[in-house]
């Protein structure tokens, strides 16, 4: 809440903040809704990403999935994606996740997403 | 490898195109020939039943790949045309058009064909099958002059199809031979919750019946079933399952229900293979024979690599389907006939358990997810382990899975 307030210039250049750091520890996912879109955020090395939370193949939430270091695994056809660029590390997808900017400053998490 | 003749596929569903991909990806340079009977580009299946019949997906969202793909990847596909034989001594296919094609290795992928109900009235039109996308689009095209519609068979495409038209306002009739639905592979508890979904969804289930005759001029009118119902429809749709196609070198191969291949997906002749529904492979020491969307998919690009390398790759996957119906996800994994006991985790009156099917020494051996998809990838696991696992703690909702794993892991180390 006054996190929110307090970074106004974030705001002002189109980020979103969506979550505190410490709710996202390593290894660990989360998904959130930023308007119309679902979005998955992780964190890998210490570093936080934020991807597409529907897989691009068929319709499945990829929170439901496994995290293994940067490779994010659909539960529902198994495909495999590359956390950090959105790359298909494994099919059955063919198509790459979004990829949305993160930001992660004085313990918050923001992200923009491009219209 | 190159060779001078091509590697020749029949059959452009999953199997085959993920078989002639994995080829390319593995590096091989020479032709590949990828022949379906279809007209259409290749095209997913499951969303016929589901997204394509309630018209939220169209044709151009299920094709398999943009239709660039192919010739990007250097894939000769011929549609259109069957093969109608092959020779596997001089190692050739003739094809419909009247060409021979001369191959170096052969990958059958040959799918399955309808089952079909021999009854009186059969021929009437707004009799129904489900299996290509123009059947889907046929029934599609008809679905706004029909109010009620009877399907025939209450399996995973009866079901996908009941849950569809009654999302779309129709008043749906089942009509299923045996006393509860998918008893045969989920036994009689989950038979029992499937019958009972329906019923709940407002679809009506009549058990224990079957369709003698359809009734009408000449579009049916109404089933008239063994008990002497007459339930009056504008379609019916025929869902009693399929055949694998076998009948390409049938005769010089091994065939039980399926052509028979080892964990190689080799025939019983050598430069042929084949993989998907058309097939018997081992899984766990029997063969077996599934009809899966996974399956294809992972027995496609296993062949292609063994095709590559000679008996490079063993095919390990643990099968699995999944199911939409009305407002759940089912997902199975594993394959069991005949399972010893049976766990309970969460309950089925919030759609939100998991129903594990485990043999006589407490090894899971096969699992279905209602609305657990979180859970998928460690049951996966745990069924893959092969390992005796604790009943208590799989029952228990409030244990993570996760323990269960690293419980049977622990047992494993101090045995």
């Amino acid at each position: 809440m006054i996190r929110q307030e307090r970074d106004a210039s974030l705001q002002d250049s189109g980020y979103i903040f969506i979550a505190s750091s410490d709710s996202i520890g390593e290894g660990e996912m989360m998904e959130v809704s930023v308007g119309k879109e679902t979005v998955l955020v992780a964190r890998v090395d210490g570093s936080v990403y934020a991807v597409d939370g529907i897989c691009s193949h068929a319709y499945s939430e990829l929170v439901d999935g496994e995290l293994e270091d940067n490779c994010l695994y659909c539960p529902l056809h198994f495909a495999c994606f590359d956390i950090r660029n959105g790359d298909v590390l494994e099919g059955p997808a063919d198509e790459p996740l979004s990829v949305y900017t993160v930001t992660e400053q004085k313990s918050s998490i923001w992200i923009k997403i491009e219209r | 490898m190159t060779a001078a003749h091509p590697i020749v596929i029949v059959g452009a569903g999953i199997a085959g195109v993920h078989a002639a991909e994995s080829l390319r990806k593995e590096g091989y340079e020479g032709r590949i020939v990828l022949v379906d009977g279809d007209t259409q580009p290749p095209y997913d299946r499951p969303p016929l039943s589901k997204e394509y019949m309630l018209g939220e997906s169209s044709e151009s969202t299920i094709y398999l790949r943009h239709d660039t793909r192919f010739n990007e990847l250097g894939v000769e596909l011929k549609l259109g045309v069957q093969i109608t034989s092959i020779d596997t001594e001089q190692q050739t296919a003739s094809v419909s058009d009247g060409s021979t094609i001369q191959w170096s290795k052969l990958l059958l992928t040959t799918g399955s064909r309808l089952r079909h109900l021999q009854v009186k009235g059969s021929d009437f039109k707004g009799v129904h099958y489900l299996k290509t996308l123009s059947d889907a689009k046929n029934l599609r095209s008809r679905l706004d002059d029909v109010q009620e519609v009877a399907i025939v068979g209450s399996g995973f495409i009866g079901a996908e199809l009941a849950s569809s038209l009654k999302k779309l306002g129709k008043k749906v009739t089942i009509i299923e031979r045996m006393p509860l639905p998918l008893a045969h592979i989920l036994g009689d508890e989950m038979g029992e919750y499937f019958l009972q979904l329906h019923r709940s969804e407002g679809v009506s289930v009549m058990t224990e019946d079957s369709v003698v005759q359809f009734d009408g001029t000449s579009y049916v009118q109404a089933v008239i079933t063994k008990k002497g119902h007459t339930i009056p429809c504008q379609a019916v749709i025929v869902g009693v399952g399929v055949i694998p196609n076998t009948l390409l070198a049938g005769e010089d191969l091994d065939v039980d229900h399926g052509y028979i291949v080892n964990e190689f997906c080799e025939t019983s002749l050598p430069d042929v293979y084949a993989a998907g529904d058309c097939t018997m492979w081992p899984y766990q020491g029997t063969n077996i024979h599934v009809e899966h969307w996974d399956h294809a998919v992972n027995h496609g690009q296993c062949a292609a690599k063994n095709m590559m390398n000679e008996k490079s790759t063993p095919y390990s996957s643990i099968p699995y389907f999944w199911s939409d119906q009305y407002n759940s996800r089912f997902q199975y994994f594993g394959h069991t006939k005949n399972w010893k006991t049976t766990i309970l985790r969460g309950n089925t009156v919030d759609h939100q358990f998991t129903y594990f099917y485990l043999n006589e020494s407490g090894i899971i051996e096969a699992a279905l997810l209602v609305n657990q998809p979180k859970n998928a990838l460690t049951i996966r696991r745990l069924i893959k382990q092969q390992q005796p696992v604790d009943s208590a703690l799989l029952s228990d909702s409030d244990v993570s899975l996760k323990k269960v794993n690293i419980q049977s892991n622990e047992d494993k180390v101090s045995y």
